[in-house]
This record gives C-alpha cells, sequence and structure tokens, in this order.
C-alpha cells in the first residue's frame, strides 16, 4: 500500500498567538448568533417569514420530507376489488432475515390469480427494516411506503401487525372491527378464518 | 441592629441575583448553542401551554435533579462524598461577598456600600475563595473511589493550581497601577479619566492582563476548551460517581464560578459599576456640556452598568464556549506554564519599570 | 459393447443404450424433460440437444443410440445455443407463474434456464391462454398453460397404469394436455403423474399452497402402509408451525429404488401419513387422566410379575422392537398377528397386507395365538396391546369385556381411539417417522426407517419403553439404540447373521429363508 506522508503545516505567528484565531472564531459563530437571534426576533413581530432561523424541524409538527426511496412502516398493495394484490409466494417470508413475516396462503377462486394470502402478519418488534421483503416481492404488493414512522408501542403484542393493518395505513390500534371481505385470518378473528368470496363479488357491485 | 439587617438584605440581593442567574445559565447555555447552530433549542416544557422560549426547562432541570435517586458509591467516603459538592458551591458563593455592584448609597443618613462584605484585602479573599474550590473537585474525585472520577480530580485540581499562577500574577500588574487590593476603591479608581477623554478601565492600562486573566479564570472555570477535568461526555471527569442534585451542585458551581469569572473582568478591568463621564452629580461630557442626575438615578445606573458588563462576561464566554474545541492536556499545560504564566510575569516587570519610571509625578 | 466419447471422457456403454443413458452412467448429465427412464422414449421436447461429430446437426441424447467410436459433446458451443433455443421456445408460451406455482424450487424450468438459459426474453406477443387450475382427479390439479407437452404424463397412464387417461389435444401453440372425455385422473397411482411432470402443471391438490418447497426438509424412509415397502422420502416443517396448522409432515415422494417401488408409489400409501400428526395420543394416560411416563412405567413394572401376561404385538412394529418385546416378554403369551380383512392389492406394487412388518415378525418366531379369546377366558390377567385398535377389530363391546376382566391393561400406540380410552394405562408411542428401525418387506427384504423429527409431544419409541420396562422388572437389556438392539438380534437370529444397518444402507437388503 503506497503511504502518503502528509506534514502538518506549520503554524504562522498569528495563528500561535491564538488569540486572533480566536477571535476569528467567534466573528463566524457571532455571526450566527446575531443573524439567527434577529430572524427569531422578526418571526415573533410576523416579519421576514420566509427566511429560516434554524435548519431544524419541530417534529411533531412540522415531519420531515421523506425522501422517495425511504423505508417506513410496510403496507400491502390493494387490487380494486378491495383483496391484496399479494399471491402468498412466500419469498418475502423466505428472504427475511429477521423473520418477521408469517404467511398462510390460499386458494383465490380465480384461476388466474390463484393464490393468496389468507394470513399475512409482520411482527414489527423483530423487523429490521431492510427492505428485503420489497425488493424480492414478485408481484410489487408489500412496499415499504406509507410514510409512517412513528412506531412505537408499549407491548410486544401491539407490534405486530395483522392483514387489517397492513392493507390498511390509516389504521391504527387497536383495530376495532374486522372488515375485510374475502376469507381472511386475522388478530380480531382469533385464528378462525373470516368472510367469503361472496362477499367480494358482492360488494363489487 | 440595623446595620446587620443592611448586610443581610444586601447579601439576599446578591444571592438571588447570582443564583438566578446560575440557574438561567443553563437556559442561556442551551439557547445560545442552539441560535449558533442554527437550531431552535429546549422550548417543549409548558406550563398550562405557555412555554415561554424554553424558560421552564430550568425549573423542569431543578425539579428533576431533586427528585432523582441520589447515589452514593457503596465503597466510597460517604461523608466526603455528600461534603465535596457543598465545598464548591460554598466557596463558589462565599466569594461573591467582596464584589461590589454599585457605588455607595446615601439612604436615611446612612451609607450603603453595594457591597456584602467591605474588606481592605477584597481581592485576596475572593482568589482565596477559589482557590479553595479545588477542595470540592479533589474530594468528590477522592471520595468517590472510581479510578476516572480520581483521574478526573486530579485533572483538574493540576489544571486549576496551575493557571492560578498566571491568574494571580495577571493581576499584580493592575494591583500596581491601582495600588488598592480594595476592589470598591479600585472600581472607583477606574472613574478617572485619561486625558480627560478615556476612562481609566483596568483594560486601558492592562490589556495584556486582561487577555491572560479571562484567559486563565476560564480555564479556572472548567469550560471549554479548558473542560479537561469534566469532559461530560467522552473523557468523564470527577463527579461520575454524582447523581441527582449533588451532580447539580457542581453543575451550578460551573455556573456560579462562569458569573464569578464575569463580575471580576467587569469589576477589574472594565470599571464595575462605573459608566462613563458619568460623576456622583451627574454626567460631565469631556466635550462640555453636563446632565444633572438623582442620587437614586446615579447609582441604580452603576448597578445596571455593573450588570449590563456582567451580562455581556457571560454571554462572551458562552460565545467561547460553542466556538472552541477542547483543549488537549499537554497543550494545556504548555499554554498555562509557558504561555500565560511568562507573559503575565513580563506583564509584571513592564508594568512596574513604566511605573518606576514615571514614578517622579507621584 | 460400444465405446464412445462423451466430453472428452471415454465410455463403454451396453449395447442398444442411448447417449442419455451412456452420459448418466458416465456421472454427465444432460437436461432433459421428456425422457424418464422409467418411461419409453418420446424425443419430443429437445432439450436433451447434444453435438456429435461427424453429424451436421444436433441429436437429441435421449433417442440417439451409441455406436462405437462415436464423439458427442454436451457442453461445445453449438450443443448450448441449442438448448438455449429450445429452452426459449418452451418458455415462450409458458406463464409467469413462479410466485404462485407450487412446483417452483423443484422446477425443471427454473433450473435448467437459471442452468443453461440466462437469455434476455424476446417474446413480445400475448401468451396463450388456456385452463388453469383445474381439478383433474382426487389428487391432481392440471394447468394446461404451465404444461411443456413432454407427455411423460401421458406416456405414464399409458405404459405404467395402462389407464391411459391423458391426452394432447390441438397442434401448434393451442395443444393442450388433457383428460379424454369422460375420464377422471383416479387411478391408484394418480398422484405419480405429479411427480414425473418437470413443470407446474400438475400438481399435488393435497400439498397445494400449504408451503413452499425450499421450507422443506427431507428424510428418507420407507412407507409403512403395505407390505411393500415402498421406498419414500419424507417432506416436513418443523420451523413454520403457522402453516398446514402444525402439521409437520407436508407430503411423501417415492424414492427410487429399482427392487422395489422404482420411481413410483401408491396414492394410497402417498396420502396415508395425515395420523401421524393428528388425533395422536400425546399423553400418558391412567384410565383416561393424563399421568406421568414415571409413574406408569413404575406402576407397570410392579404388578407385571404377579400377572399372567399376554401380548398383542404389531406388524406395524420394527423388527428390533419385536425382538424386544420377545426378550423382555419371554414367559407372557405372544403374538403378532390379529384378524385384519385384507386389503386391496394389485400386480403392481399395492399388497393386500397392510402391515409393512409381517414377514419380520414370522421370521422372529411370533405365532398364531387368539390371545383376545384367552383373556375372555380368564385364562390371562393382563393384556399389553401395541397400536391396535381393538374395538375396530373384535367391536366395542368385546373391548368393553376386555377391560372389565383384565386385572391389567396397558395400550401402547400412537394415536388415540376406543381402546387407548378403557386401557388401564395408555402409553403415547412414536409413529415410524419418529424413530429407527428396519421392516421386512413381503419379499424378505429388509429395510430402514429412518427418525424423520423427533417423538411428537410426550410420546416415545416402543423400544425405548421396552428397554425401561425390562429395566424396571430386572431384566435388563443393554442396548441403547435401535442400531445396538440390531445388533443384538443379528448375533442370536440366523437370518439376520452378518448384518448390520450400514449393510441395509438405503436400498435394503434382500434376505432369503
Amino acid at each position: 500500500m503506497a503511504v502518503k506522508v502528509v506534514r502538518r503545516r506549520e503554524l504562522t505567528f498569528w495563528e500561535k498567538l491564538y488569540i486572533p484565531q480566536i477571535l476569528s472564531g467567534l466573528k463566524i459563530t457571532s455571526k450566527h448568533f446575531f443573524r439567527n437571534l434577529l430572524l427569531h426576533i422578526a418571526h415573533r413581530l410576523g416579519l421576514l417569514k420566509h427566511l429560516r432561523a434554524s435548519v431544524t424541524y419541530q417534529y411533531p409538527e412540522e415531519p420531515r420530507p421523506l425522501m422517495s426511496r425511504f423505508r417506513s412502516r410496510h403496507r400491502l398493495t390493494v387490487r380494486d376489488e378491495g383483496t391484496p394484490r399479494c399471491v402468498g409466494c412466500m419469498l418475502c417470508e423466505t428472504v427475511c432475515p429477521a423473520k418477521c413475516i408469517t404467511i398462510l396462503a390460499g386458494e383465490h377462486p380465480d384461476p388466474n390469480v390463484e393464490k393468496y394470502p389468507v394470513r399475512f402478519d409482520i411482527d414489527l418488534g423483530v423487523c429490521v427494516y431492510c427492505g428485503y421483503c420489497v425488493e424480492v416481492c414478485p408481484e410489487d404488493a408489500i412496499r415499504m411506503d406509507s410514510g409512517i414512522l412513528d412506531v412505537a408501542a408499549y407491548s410486544r403484542e401491539e407490534m405486530k401487525l395483522d392483514i387489517h393493518e397492513l392493507m390498511n395505513p390509516a389504521l391504527r390500534k387497536p383495530v376495532g372491527e374486522c372488515n375485510l371481505p374475502f376469507p381472511h385470518q386475522c388478530r380480531l378473528t382469533g385464528g378462525q378464518i373470516k368472510g367469503s368470496w361472496e362477499e367480494v363479488a358482492s360488494g363489487r357491485r | 441592629m440595623i446595620d446587620v439587617a443592611i448586610k443581610l438584605g444586601l447579601a439576599m440581593v446578591v444571592f438571588f441575583g447570582v443564583l438566578n442567574l446560575a440557574g438561567l445559565h443553563t437556559w442561556i447555555e442551551r439557547k445560545q448553542s442552539a441560535i449558533i447552530q442554527d437550531r431552535i433549542g429546549a422550548n417543549r416544557a409548558s406550563i398550562f401551554g405557555f412555554k415561554l422560549l424554553g424558560l421552564f426547562h430550568p425549573l423542569a432541570d431543578a425539579v428533576k435533579m431533586f427528585t432523582k435517586e441520589d447515589i452514593i458509591p457503596a465503597r466510597g467516603d460517604k461523608v466526603l462524598h455528600t461534603l465535596a459538592p457543598a465545598f464548591s458551591v460554598f466557596f463558589a458563593l462565599a466569594a461573591f461577598a467582596a464584589i461590589p455592584f454599585g457605588d455607595r448609597l446615601m439612604l436615611g443618613g446612612r451609607v450603603i456600600e453595594l457591597q456584602v462584605a467591605k474588606l481592605d484585602v477584597a481581592l485576596l479573599y475572593i482568589f482565596a475563595m477559589l482557590s479553595l474550590g479545588v477542595y470540592g473537585v479533589i474530594l468528590a474525585g477522592f471520595a468517590s473511589r472510581n479510578n476516572y472520577a480520581l483521574l478526573g480530580g486530579l485533572r483538574a485540581t493540576a489544571q486549576m493550581i496551575s493557571y492560578e499562577i498566571a491568574l494571580g500574577i495577571a493581576i499584580i500588574g493592575l494591583i500596581l497601577v491601582y495600588q488598592t487590593l480594595d476592589l470598591q476603591d479600585l472600581v472607583r479608581a477606574q472613574g478617572k479619566l485619561l486625558g480627560g477623554w478615556i476612562p481609566l478601565w483596568g483594560i486601558v492600562v492592562q490589556p495584556v492582563a486582561f487577555f491572560v486573566f479571562v484567559t486563565a479564570a476560564l480555564a479556572e472555570t472548567k469550560r471549554i476548551p479548558f473542560d479537561l477535568p469534566e469532559g461530560e461526555s467522552e473523557i468523564i471527569g470527577y463527579f461520575v460517581e454524582y447523581s441527582g442534585m449533588k451532580f447539580g451542585m457542581f453543575f451550578l458551581t460551573d455556573f456560579l464560578e462562569t458569573i464569578m469569572v464575569a463580575c471580576l473582568a467587569a469589576t477589574l478591568f472594565f470599571g464595575g459599576w462605573q459608566v462613563p463621564y458619568l460623576m456622583p452629580d451627574g454626567f460631565h461630557f469631556p466635550w462640555g456640556g453636563s446632565f444633572a442626575v438623582s442620587h437614586w438615578t446615579y447609582v441604580l445606573m452603576g448597578v445596571a452598568s455593573f450588570s449590563l458588563k456582567v451580562l455581556f462576561f457571560c454571554w462572551l464566554f458562552m460565545q467561547l464556549r460553542w466556538t472552541l474545541p477542547r483543549f488537549r492536556y499537554d497543550q494545556l499545560m504548555k499554554l498555562g506554564w509557558l504561555g500565560l504564566f511568562p507573559v503575565a510575569v513580563a506583564n509584571v516587570v513592564v508594568t512596574a519599570s513604566v511605573l518606576y519610571w514615571l514614578g517622579g509625578r507621584n | 459393447m460400444p465405446a464412445l466419447t462423451i466430453d472428452g471422457r471415454r465410455i463403454d456403454a451396453p449395447d442398444g443404450s442411448t447417449v442419455i443413458q451412456a452420459a448418466e452412467q458416465a456421472g454427465i448429465f444432460i437436461a432433459r424433460y421428456c425422457y424418464h427412464p422409467g418411461l419409453s422414449i418420446a424425443g419430443n421436447c429437445r432439450i436433451c440437444l447434444v453435438e456429435v461429430e461427424k453429424n451436421p446437426k444436433l441429436q437429441i441424447a435421449c433417442n440417439t443410440p451409441v455406436m462405437e467410436g462415436m464423439v458427442v459433446h454436451t457442453n461445445s458451443g453449438k450443443a448450448e445455443d441449442g438448448r438455449r433455443a429450445v429452452l426459449e421456445f418452451l418458455l415462450a408460451n409458458h406463464p409467469l407463474d413462479c410466485p404462485v406455482c407450487d412446483q417452483s424450487g423443484e422446477c425443471d424450468l427454473q433450473n435448467f434456464y437459471m442452468n443453461f438459459g440466462l437469455y434476455d426474453p424476446r417474446f413480445e406477443e400475448q401468451k396463450v391462454k388456456k385452463k388453469k387450475a383445474v381439478a383433474i382427479g382426487p389428487h391432481v390439479m392440471l394447468d394446461q398453460e404451465r404444461c411443456i407437452l413432454c407427455s411423460r404424463c401421458v406416456r405414464f397412464t399409458d405404459e405404467i397404469t395402462k389407464t391411459g387417461e391423458f391426452g394432447i389435444f390441438n397442434r401448434g401453440d393451442k395443444a393442450e394436455l388433457g383428460l379424454f372425455p369422460g375420464q377422471t385422473l383416479d387411478n391408484a397411482y394418480s398422484a405419480n403423474v405429479i411427480d414425473i411432470c418437470p413443470v407446474g402443471a400438475l400438481t399435488e391438490m393435497d400439498f397445494r399452497f400449504k408451503a413452499r418447497v425450499w421450507y422443506l426438509s427431507s428424510a428418507p424412509s420407507v412407507c409403512n402402509g403395505c407390505a411393500q415397502g415402498c421406498n419414500i422420502d419424507v417432506h416436513f416443517v418443523l420451523n413454520r408451525p403457522h402453516l398446514n396448522d402444525g402439521a409437520r409432515i407436508m407430503r411423501l415422494k417415492p424414492r427410487y429404488n429399482p427392487d422395489v417401488n422404482q420411481w413410483w408409489m401408491c396414492d394410497e400409501g402417498r396420502f396415508g401419513f395425515g395420523w401421524i400428526d393428528r388425533g395422536r395420543l400425546t399423553k400418558v394416560l391412567h384410565h383416561g387422566v393424563q399421568s406421568a411416563w414415571d409413574e406408569a412405567m413404575a406402576a407397570i413394572a410392579s404388578s407385571l410379575p404377579q400377572l399372567r401376561l399376554g401380548v398383542i404385538a404389531s406388524a406395524q412394529l420394527t423388527v428390533e422392537e419385536l425382538f424386544l418385546i420377545r426378550e423382555v416378554f419371554h414367559d407372557a403369551q405372544i403374538t403378532a398377528s390379529v384378524p385384519e380383512a385384507p386389503g386391496s392389492s394389485d400386480d403392481f406394487l399395492i399388497q393386500a397386507d397392510k402391515n409393512p412388518n409381517t414377514l419380520g415378525a414370522a421370521w422372529l418366531g411370533f405365532a398364531q395365538r387368539d390371545i383376545v379369546h384367552d383373556a375372555l377366558q380368564g385364562r390371562i390377567d393382563a393384556l399389553w396391546v401395541f397400536g391396535h385398535d381393538l374395538a375396530k377389530l373384535f367391536g366395542e363391546e368385546t373391548l368393553q369385556e376386555l377391560s372389565s376382566k383384565l386385572r391389567l391393561f396397558v395400550y401402547s400406540g400412537t394415536n388415540e381411539n376406543p381402546t387407548s380410552s378403557s386401557a388401564t394405562w395408555a402409553l403415547p408411542a412414536a409413529a415410524y417417522l419418529e424413530k429407527e428401525g428396519t421392516f421386512v418387506n413381503c419379499h424378505g427384504r429388509i429395510q430402514r426407517v429412518r427418525q424423520a423429527f423427533p417423538p411428537l409431544l410426550d410420546s416415545r419409541e416402543d423400544w425405548r419403553l421396552l428397554l425401561d420396562l425390562a429395566r424396571q422388572i430386572n431384566r435388563p437389556r443393554h442396548y441403547r439404540n435401535p442400531q445396538e438392539i440390531f445388533l443384538g438380534l443379528a448375533a442370536t437370529e440366523v437370518r439376520f447373521k452378518n448384518l448390520n444397518y450400514e449393510a441395509i444402507g438405503t436400498q435394503g437388503f434382500p434376505l432369503h429363508d
């Protein structure tokens, strides 16, 4: 490996005196101080609102704009008739390094769809937000673009999302009623399969 | 009897002012750093929805400090561990007794000096108190029975003793010029005008001493850039084993010392309570013309002048604290012994020589 | 014996063999869809194209007879190009169903694309639509779009089962696989078409969507469904209990054994594994109340010496367990046979005797004896039943009478049934997939079953409980595992002389009288 020796520059006399250097530092910090102080005061008076006095975001009131590739809480994309686009191929369950995805597949009445997830749970308490599930999905059925960042709970149980919350990111715990028409297993049904395809068909009409 | 009451009253005023200012320093520290760094700073604590620019944070801090668990290391020295922060705060506060914060006030035929303790050797007293402050630090380090705390205490002791020398010698030049150790007299002496125009403040006659003094005094306060004894987040200091209000007292001591240094800088080098061209009977401008003021106005303007100067220095020190990075320990020692110390000695020699040369006039 | 060269290797191939067989014999794999060693050669998929020197065109390896001095290249540029082109044609109308297809993971289209294809798809037209997810029989689901028309299934039903349900209809890209009108695929070997289908056109209904194949673990074993003892692979999942309601076994697959079942197995055996995960006896029961192994063994051991014991062993037990029963209960009345009605049979694989180890029991000297009759007559007052449901064999009343007459009635079996609930002690036993051992099939071939996974919950292997009991009734046997028991057996029984597990291996070992 080539070694490059970088000699530390000798300080000049003025730099060795410290004081001029300290003053130039003070000049910079003071410039910021007075500019921002004046702007803060001006803002209080309703002036100069277009100039920001701080670069920080006041988080809960002022959410930060997210990058388009930011990985937030998962969601399942939905077909027009209100069923998940997921075909239950279990690639995400397979690729998940944290093993936080649980899928149970079932028979879809449309032979061109064939398969769909009866159960789709993600345990966010285990999830590492790597985004592999999104990468691997062949159907664009799982995305991490819900923009939900404030995933926090008082118990591990509350961190577990079922198909309701994944299909409708607006839902927050506690999920009141089980309103998915197609046969599925969720937290609310206690392991029993609920819903029928006739309901889906009638809902479409 | 009334004399005692007056002294107590003065002491209360000083206590009140200083302790509040120290408390406010936590707020100033946060807000000033925030504004320097393009942030907003603490603004969340509220009472009934009023946030008041985050001014309730010091209150919340105090509540937190008082209610936190007080931990004493099992194998530490319990008595000294408890005494150490008390020492620190006590000596820091005691020093303020000798600071004059206004000219004498005539009230009901009495002459009240606006200074808690009128001492002939006020300057020596203050320096004695500041020196004693080191005991709080070394005791804290020792009593914690924690290697890191002890090392922090040793660092602090070495630093404070080293810089006290430069600090003391820097002041000698000033004492030579004004020929007094009584701070009230020293402030009065700064009321004269040089050539009828320039107030004869310490900064004018002893600029070198001022820089040496400020640097050494900042080192005494153990704050950035001289915070090697503490280094809260990285190197761990002498109060690593302290929690709750005992930690709070060390915290308070820091700010008290900062205010002390600000007071000293204002008193010694910036004319203390002096207002340029203001005499006890009113303004006498060098370009002729004068403007009479009442006695009360005069005294209050003095107090206000002193307060403003102190606040300015508090701001300046805070600004420095958020401008400079920390010294390395060898740099710190080198600066103290090979930088400030010789400069301070040279300053004394030069001052003495000049005074001797000018001595014919006295 | 013509000598030829394949990929630079000289091979002496038998007369009349084809290039693909010669290559296989030399360990060179040539891609194939329509070629199957158990079926006639069709030569219609064209994926096995190889370059034969002095021959201007690529030849299909499956139907090119070997000739003296032939030089074959399977991986020359020309052969690779040809193979890739064929694959591209096959995939032109193949739907992108891999996410939903149960075959994915063990699909030869996927495998060969990754091995030999890897081209950029050029097909921009609409793919041909055909019927999907058609249930063509009780076990098989047909997806016509996925079919590549290799005709393996057609040849299987024509040549092996001779039922001829399948046909390929229409021509060109409209050609599709289907059943002849009025037919259903319900012959006794129908599910074998799933195994031989190289793609996802024929998939299993029972296994459908239960798990992905890459979740499956596999263990070699032997089917216990009849005396034939077909070799099988057990495919199971232990770490994903949400799949298939916690059942461990997902499916059974035939394992190639040229001397027993070749590539095939019957549907009855293939789908007869439900009892291993459902309705199991999982706790020790004392008069139907939950108890513990220690209590049960202590109680049985203390009362056995005073009682006249009858043992109904079972031809479902392994040779090792039967040997132990004979050793431990040497002073008891023992039989391994019960009056079971013969089941269905045919002249291919299915045997009427539905026990996997009848010959093994007979060779160990288990005689015909009506122990139930003895018990009813009061000639014995303790009965130990291994696995049999007496209610099914002798009727509910007999069972009631037995349980009231007997002073000790022990049932050791895998599943809950009327016998387990009327026994004094019901001991949960491990199923054959949960233990090591050997079976002797109807042709005298000894074959090993392997432990695929540990016994369910509290259940124990019968050999373990017999060794435990032997110690407690002061007849200790110093065996630690089935292998040692087998060595003990080989030392005493002439038929098993010099045998051990290594000699039996994965393909079994033929024994003769």
